[in-house]
């Protein structure tokens, strides 16, 4: 044991302080910090990147297709790299899926585990108003989606003009990073909702979990079930998977997977993060107990 | 001497539930001891006054800030909840750097701090333990350490000492009568008297959210001294013992319990009761198996208070 309480004094600190610019980043620093403290987060996180390797390999195949003939027996109509190519690492069903289970297990407990540890207190005794701690908590998620999505985005981009040994492929389409950065955004912006939505609706975080891919799920299951019965694309609306991938296409360039104007899958979209914001905004002050 | 905190007709409400009633009280430098037993309205002044609850009606300022809506003022204000509020998965040390990172201090600032914080609660040696595994008393302290990390001037403690063993207690009370010697205010929540008499003389009574008497303890005793107390003595004739005490004074009402063993007394004069006890007991022969007060508890003598 250390020293008794009274041979101890407690003193002033000199320093100075400083307004911090950025209060949120505790929150977000220590979101990330646990999420990687879990073993089986640290797997899922790690199988994420093999579509952004598995579309690495197809670039660089794709510019010495001569040396991959034998193996590719004709698939090479795959490897056409442009806009197309981007679109289809974006979109597809695969790497939609991924982020979802990596923000399941690494963020599904950023609001219920304040709620069940009524952490909710603690920070706002502090200098820290709520929409620090929605940033904060959102930025966790940010980092999440982008390290999944634009950052791997862009690295393939790059290392396309790297195998390629020069900017043609850039000056072809220079609005594709901006599209890639686009769409990275419009993920990072929607899960942000999504998640923190259904994180706020419980304490517990193995049930938040199950809902963000039940709810994943679900909502593309019962587009499935509509559009046997309703026989119109409109029901793809009702997929969260589907909204995503008719956003993805149209920002890309590319023909929308479903008949339906891209606008439609935006409003949904849009719809979404407004009804979380306002749940947020009613749940993150409704912490409050009668003692 | 000038209010640190100020409430002024504070209300609050919890839908139709009443959290706190009208209340106006000022609370000046030292300190100030929150006394009322468990949904008093202790923990909801003290949310209010750190800012985690608005207003129904009313206003609470500290040192002329409001506190609502003004995360400023709570680079002030050190806040230790009753409740425990941690994530299980960090240890101590990131535990309190992780809080101290919200003030705005450079890293080795938060390092220097959180190290004295640790090493005044006696943490030291556990810091890089995860929370999971502290104990009951150690909780309590990482707890006090992150209210007190930032150095602040006013320190909101809400039943700080609930939970520690009588040694943990003493120190704790110690420390907190150090950081009141250097001129801090200090809020401290209790629902035993005792604690309280420990750590102030200037107590504040809460119950049903109404403020029912402030001052110093000998006035409150003095309070509670005007309403009768209540004592049980359960003996082998308790019909023998209460004819030795008819002709008292200071016996207001004598009853009988259901047991038929127990003699339950009213009386102003507890000591002198207890003083005449002793002789009738010892001159009649009577076996006392037990003798205790079940309005000793804060609650009874509230409701004495508040007239129930």
């Amino acid at each position: 044991m250390g020293a008794t309480v009274r041979e101890k004094g407690y003193t002033h600190w000199d320093g100075t302080l400083v307004e911090r610019r950025f209060p949120w980043w505790p929150i977000t620093r220590t979101g990330i910090l646990l999420a990687f403290r879990k073993k089986r987060f640290k797997l899922v996180f790690a199988a994420a990147f093999v579509p952004a390797f598995i579309f690495l390999v197809g670039i660089y195949i794709s510019e010495r297709l001569e040396d991959f003939e034998r193996f590719l027996q004709g698939s090479d109509r795959f490897l056409n790299i442009g806009p197309k190519y981007f679109s289809t690492y974006f979109t597809n069903d695969s790497l939609l899926f991924l982020i979802v289970l990596v923000l399941a297990y690494g963020a599904g407990g950023l609001i219920a585990d304040d709620l069940k540890h009524s952490s909710l207190q603690l920070y706002f005794a502090r200098p820290l108003v709520k929409r620090d701690y929605l940033i904060g908590k959102m930025s966790v998620i940010a980092f999440f989606v982008l390290i999944l999505t634009a950052l791997p985005g862009l690295v393939l981009v790059a290392f396309k003009l790297v195998f390629a040994g020069s900017f043609k492929f850039f000056l072809q389409y220079p609005w594709l990073p901006l599209a890639i950065v686009g769409y990275a955004a419009l993920l990072t912006v929607f899960f942000a909702f999504y998640v923190l939505l259904l994180s706020s609706v419980s304490k517990n975080a193995r049930y938040v979990m199950v809902m963000i891919f039940g709810v994943y799920i679900f909502s593309n299951v019962l587009f499935g079930i509509l559009r046997g019965i309703f026989k119109t694309p409109y029901m793809a609306l009702f997929s969260v998977p589907a909204n995503l991938q008719q956003a993805g296409a149209f920002l890309f360039g590319q023909k929308l997977p479903h008949a339906v104007p891209a606008v439609w899958s935006f409003a949904v979209l849009a719809g979404l993060c407004l009804l979380a914001a306002a749940v947020l905004d009613r749940k993150i002050r409704g912490v409050e107990v009668i003692r | 001497m000038t209010a640190v905190i100020a409430a002024f007709h504070l209300s609050k409400w919890y839908g139709n539930v009443l959290g706190l009633n009208d209340v106006s009280l000022d609370i000046e430098e030292g300190v100030t001891g929150l006394l009322g037993p468990n949904g008093a309205g202790k923990s909801t002044f003290m949310k209010l006054i750190t800012g985690q609850m608005k207003p129904a009606l009313g206003t609470v300022t500290v040192r002329g800030r409001k506190t609502w809506n003004d995360p400023s003022v709570f680079r002030e204000i050190g806040y230790c909840p009753e409740q425990d509020v941690f994530y299980e998965d960090v240890t101590g040390w990131e535990f309190l750097t992780g809080l101290l990172g919200f003030y705005g201090y450079a890293r080795p600032a938060i390092e220097e701090r959180a190290a004295r914080a640790l090493d005044i609660v006696d943490l030291t040696e556990v810091k890089d333990r995860l929370i999971r595994g502290y104990s009951r008393g150690m909780r309590q302290r990482i707890k006090f350490a992150q209210a007190i990390a930032h150095d602040p001037e006013i320190l909101i403690l809400d039943e700080p000492l609930s939970g520690l063993d009588p040694l943990g207690k003493r120190k704790l009370i110690r420390l907190i009568k150090g950081l009141r010697d250097q001129g801090r205010t200090i809020l401290v929540s209790s629902h035993v008297l005792p604690e309280i008499e420990a750590l102030t003389s200037r107590i504040v009574l809460i119950h049903q959210g109404k403020i029912l008497a402030q001052g110093d303890i000998p006035y409150v005793r003095e309070l509670i001294e005007a309403h009768p107390h209540q004592i049980s003595v359960r003996s082998s004739d308790p019909r023998a013992l209460a004819a030795r005490f008819v002709g008292d004074v200071s016996i207001q009402k004598m009853t009988f319990g259901p047991d038929g063993r127990t003699l339950v007394v009213e009386t102003h004069r507890r000591d002198d009761f207890f003083g005449r006890l002793t002789g009738v007991v010892l001159e009649a022969g009577i076996e006392v198996d037990e003798i205790s007060s079940p309005d000793d508890n804060l609650k009874s003598v509230f409701e004495y208070l508040v007239g129930k």
